[in-house]
């Protein structure tokens, strides 16, 4: 359990080490990879610690919403910004581990770490987020619902950084709302999910749909989420929601749940999740 | 006003500031010089035959001291039954086995040379449950018995039965029969402090282990055997027992990683530590049984039970701790939780290929609680009578004489119901105006509050020291383990002797200055400290009132001289201090005096000056020091288990919880939203210890009964850690916990008082169970109840009552 620990001071100095140092792993706030380490399930040859990395840090609210990769989950708790455009996103930092590890985790890391589960992905997802990703060549934007490539697998590619998660900005009736469900309060999701819908008269004219946990990658119900737009949010098309998610997972029996339980809990979480966003403007409840 | 100065007053824990500062010396702190580090190899196999052990590369590791297998050391057998070798030879039975071990520098390089060592195996049929193992022609765990007999099946040979009443009879006259097979799951104990020992030999072959214990001297019998297997037979065992962050069962018996140590140390002339983290104590330390019970009770047209009938089948795991006698306890409550005149109860233990068990907190009690409790309100709802009625009807009274033989000297069952049902609100809970999918439930308790006595002694000894200054050492050999021991112990010290408990200091647990104690288990550490310590601070007293006939009126002298020399003007006219005899003195916080006149300040001796007075005489004179000593056996039976007869207690503690909840009916989820405790602990000793203990318990009780869980696949375990262990954390219990205690003055009970340690964790699960049948008419009979199983009972339910609407 020996390796070397390199402390950039800027992403051109932690790209060059990473292209110079086979078998080195970037890591930012460590609270998954280190006990990965200490458990003896990853075994990196070097880690390159992003946390003096400036640029990776700070939330910068311009055309789109910039959060740096190294932002952590506390910091995004406390920004106004997010708080005001993107509400599910702070639902899911709520139950995300506990104060400790939320002081230390960051939102890129999160992501990078590709768990099925991830709790910032889902509310992500209904909000169109974008991924900066960068290597000694460049910089490169990508869909974050390309991102994800399977349990622990990301499109990143060797040397390459997550930089930033960008948000597109919020207009109109947008509402969003995420909800999870784990078998304590502090535990990973059993099942979470996020909504969003853009309402337009009575009727929705834009959906998402995202589920976490329930695939082997967080992941978009994209046909499902056909079915709300066009249709108001009545009881009929709730149903329907939630009964046709079913079809677009494919959840597993683990430790931790059945693949019964879970694909049944997708529907009642959607079902609420729609529920909600037909009461009032998003503001989730866990 | 209490009739006592100290005994139930609110004072802070004397080792309360260290724990709190970090200060206290646990055994992960403990380092001494010249110290290696142990490591162990554990089996990959549930079973297998070992084919080959290749060590050379571990050995070759730079750092390493010393690898050890079974070929390189004396045999070791130990255990309950001896039926398990500290190294294993032969074959592996369980996938924790430990096949060899090594002594290292550093602990990385301990792990780093147990990676090295490549074990080959040959892997053998495996049975990993109790039907599987009883099977017709199922494979032998343990072909031989300790002694080398064969062995003809994979039951253990513990019985543990009882019949007693005209069953025959009692069901004649039964109107309402109810039955059920419960079950609970294997659950780890999850104690904070993780499990570690250091081990070492001085030149002359004698061993000090300090080790993680709850039988200080039951380890050091145990460990007597394997000096006698390294040739060291007569030497001296010495077990010092550190800071305890917990233990809750686990130090009740001795471990193969402190016998290894003891290897270890041998093999290298060094100190040894082993220590286990977090995912080792989940993987390689033995959790609680996990049982199968079955349960049929009956009751006549009123409500009066008329029988009880119990079949327990336990799964051992591969080896026998303490833990197989679960059904001894379980025997308690099942033959005299309520007037039952007629039980029946048998048990069969039988190993399996799983991790070996052993003991937690409730000891059986939870186990059995759960479905003669929850049985009970399916029986209150076949009779049709409200289930806290029913309670009440069959409760048991003081003066009772139980089908155990057990004699409740004190008994406040009747009361904890009913000031259980008054505090949630019984009648109106349960009434038409409640919401939907919301209940309330409660369980009763007994629990063995004076001992438990399934060894050949069940006393404690003690040892009292006065210093030169007025305070009190106090040696016990019963262990602090957070449960509040000192705590209570420093109560009944300054009550007893007569001085303030910032005078009383407890000894650290340890063989060589502690005297005997059969363990801190089965609430029994409060209560025979306490009879123990009133013993010999009666003897205290006694010598301290006739060495004060001496010295007494020589020191009221030189108070009198002080006060003339300040000017004040003291006049002894009226008492005769120079005759006063032993019968008149008294001690209280410290100062001697005599009775007949008390308030006098002239009258009155510092005990640290009385006690120099004594110790340094005068010209010519004799003088002593203060040390005494007791030893409290409690009246009680070592009962026969074949017949499941015998007073095992002296006191007996009674207790219900009731629990209001709501039902998530989409989820499944269940929403605890108080939970009242109503203890019948005979006398409050140290309300903040026990407050302590009860919402541990209760604590550990709302995860037997919603959330923890050992899961296993063919015998290795699936969630060793917390990741994937889940027990309630300070979040998940954001509900008002209300306690009670009532007190019934035991006479046995030193100042009335009845062991608390484990009442806390015994009801909660069945108040649980209880309360979402009210909630949602769904009963689950396994544990823990998960939010899938209620949401498989409820589709169960629906498609019933579908079905019978359209028959």
């Amino acid at each position: 359990m020996s390796y070397d620990y390199h402390r950039p001071r800027s992403l051109a100095e932690a790209l060059d080490i990473a292209a110079a140092t086979p078998g080195a792993r970037f890591v930012a706030g460590g609270t998954d990879l280190m006990v990965q380490i200490h458990k003896r399930a990853a075994a990196p040859a070097a880690l390159i610690s992003l946390r003096h990395v400036a640029e990776l840090g700070g939330i910068d609210n311009g055309a789109r919403l910039r959060i740096g990769s190294s932002v952590t989950l506390t910091e995004l708790q406390a920004e106004p910004a997010v708080a005001a455009g993107y509400p599910a996103l702070i639902d899911s930092m709520r139950p995300f581990g506990s104060r400790q590890i939320r002081n230390m985790a960051t939102l890129g890391g999160n992501l990078c770490n590709a768990s099925p589960g991830a709790d910032a992905a889902p509310p992500l997802l209904v909000y169109d987020a974008v991924v900066e990703l960068r290597d000694r060549a460049g910089a490169r934007e990508m869909a974050l619902e390309e991102f994800f490539v399977g349990p622990g697998e990301t499109a990143l590619a060797p040397g390459e950084v997550m930089t930033a998660i960008l948000l597109p900005p919020r207009a109109g009736d947008v509402r969003s709302v995420y909800l999870r469900k784990a078998r304590v309060k502090m535990d990973v999701a059993t099942v979470s999910v996020a909504a969003l819908v853009e309402m337009e008269e009575g009727s929705c004219v834009r959906a998402r749909l995202a589920a976490g946990a329930v695939a082997p990658v967080p992941k978009r119900l994209r046909d499902t989420e056909g079915l709300l737009v066009g249709s108001p949010l009545d009881d009929a098309t709730i149903a329907r929601v939630s009964t046709a998610a079913a079809d677009e997972i494919s959840p597993i029996t683990d430790v931790r749940s059945t693949a019964d339980y879970r694909r049944h809990l997708t529907g009642v979480l959607l079902r609420r999740a729609l529920e909600r966003l037909r009461a009032a403007p998003g503001e989730g409840v866990l | 006003m209490s009739k006592y100065r100290h005994v139930g007053t609110e004072a802070q824990r004397p080792e309360g500031a260290d724990k709190l500062a970090g200060t206290a010396r646990y055994i992960h702190d403990i380092t001494v010089a010249g110290m290696l580090h142990g490591a162990i190899k554990f089996s990959e196999h549930a079973h297998a035959r070992i084919v080959h052990i290749d060590t050379s590369r571990a050995r070759a590791l730079s750092g390493v001291r010393s690898v050890i297998t079974a070929d390189d050391v004396p045999e070791v057998r130990y255990g309950f039954m001896r039926d398990n070798l500290v190294l294993k030879k032969g074959k592996v039975r369980q996938f924790r086995d430990e096949v060899a071990a090594v002594a290292a520098i550093d602990p990385d390089i301990a792990r780093e040379a147990v990676d090295l060592i490549e074990v080959e195996y040959e892997p053998l049929p495996s049975v990993f449950t109790p039907e599987e193992a009883l099977a017709e022609g199922a494979v032998l765990i343990h072909e031989t018995d300790a002694a080398g007999r064969p062995r003809t099946s994979n039951v253990v040979p513990l019985p543990c039965r009882h019949a007693s009443g005209d069953l025959d009879a009692a069901k004649e006259r039964t109107a309402h029969v109810v039955e059920g097979t419960y079950t609970v799951p294997r659950i780890q104990q999850a104690a904070l402090g993780t499990s570690g020992c250091i081990a070492e030999f001085d030149r002359n072959g004698n061993l000090t282990i300090t080790t993680k214990t709850q039988i200080p001297f039951l380890a050091q019998r145990d460990f007597n055997s394997i000096l006698a297997a390294l040739g060291l037979e007569g030497r001296n065992v010495r077990v010092v027992v550190p800071a305890v962050g917990g233990a809750f069962g686990t130090g009740l018996d001795t471990h193969a990683y402190e016998y290894i140590s003891i290897l270890l140390a041998w093999t290298t002339g060094k100190p040894v530590r082993i220590l286990y983290d977090r995912e080792q104590e989940f993987a390689y330390l033995s959790p609680r049984q996990s049982a199968s019970m079955f349960i049929r009770q009956g009751c006549d047209a009123e409500g009066r039970f008329t029988f009880r009938e119990v079949d327990v089948v336990q799964d051992n795991g591969a080896y026998t701790s303490w833990g197989a006698t679960y059904p001894n306890v379980m025997l308690v409550a099942a033959t005299s939780l309520y007037r039952v005149p007629a039980v029946r109860f048998d048990s069969r233990i039988v190993y399996t290929n799983n991790t070996y068990c052993q003991a937690m907190r409730g000891y059986g009690n939870p186990e059995i609680t759960w479905p003669i409790e929850s049985s009970l309100d399916d029986l209150a709802a076949a009779a049709g009578i409200d289930p806290y009625e029913m309670r009440l009807l069959n409760s048991n009274q003081p003066g009772d004489v139980t089908p155990m033989g057990l004699k409740l000297a004190t008994c406040g069952l009747t009361e904890c119901l009913d000031r259980t049902a008054a505090r949630i609100d019984w009648k109106e809970a349960r009434g038409p105006e409640r919401r939907t999918a919301r209940g309330v439930g409660m369980a009763s308790l007994i629990n063995v509050g004076g001992g438990g006595k399934i060894y050949a002694s069940d006393g404690s000894g003690i040892i009292l020291k006065l210093d030169d200054f007025g305070h009190v050492n106090v040696a016990y050999g019963g262990v602090e383990m957070g449960q509040g021991l000192h705590s209570a112990l420093t109560l009944m010290v300054a009550e007893a002797l007569g001085v303030e408990p910032e005078n009383v200091h407890i000894n650290e647990t340890d063989t060589a200055t502690s005297p005997w104690d059969v363990g801190t288990h089965a609430s029994r550490g409060a209560f025979m400290a306490g009879n123990a310590a009133v013993m010999a601070c009666e003897k205290l007293r006694a010598r301290i009132f006739e060495h004060a006939e001496k010295v007494y009126p020589a020191e009221v002298e030189r108070n009198l001289a002080r006060l003339r020399d300040r000017g004040e003007d003291v006049s002894p006219a009226g008492f005769d201090y120079t005759s006063v005899t032993r019968d008149r003195f008294d001690l209280q916080g410290g100062r001697l005096f005599v009775v007949d006149a008390p308030d006098e300040p002239w009258l009155q001796i510092d005990l640290g000056r009385f006690l120099r007075a004594v110790h340094f005489t005068k010209e010519g004179g004799v003088g002593t020091i203060f040390t005494e000593e007791a030893f409290y056996e409690p009246p009680t039976e070592l009962p026969d288990w074949d017949r499941g007869i015998g007073n095992m207690s002296a006191s007996y503690t009674f207790g219900v919880q009731g629990v209001e909840v709501e039902v998530d009916v989409d989820t499944g989820e269940v929403r605890i939203l108080r939970l009242v405790a109503v203890t019948d602990v005979g006398r409050v000793l140290s309300p903040q210890a026990l407050r302590g203990q009860m919402y541990g318990g209760i604590a550990q009780g709302v995860g037997y009964a919603l959330y923890e869980e050992i899961k296993t696949e063919e015998g290795r375990i699936l969630n060793a850690g917390f990741t994937d262990y889940k027990m309630p954390s300070a979040a998940d219990l954001d509900f008002p916990i209300e306690l009670e205690f009532v007190e019934t003055d035991d006479p046995y009970g030193p100042f009335g008082a009845k062991g608390a340690g484990e009442p806390g964790i015994v009801a909660t699960a069945p108040a649980v169970g209880n309360a979402i049948f009210d909630a949602i008419g769904v009963r689950i009979l396994d544990l823990p109840i998960t939010p899938e199983k209620i949401i498989r009972a409820l589709r169960e339910k629906e498609t019933a009552v579908a079905g019978a609407g359209g028959g």
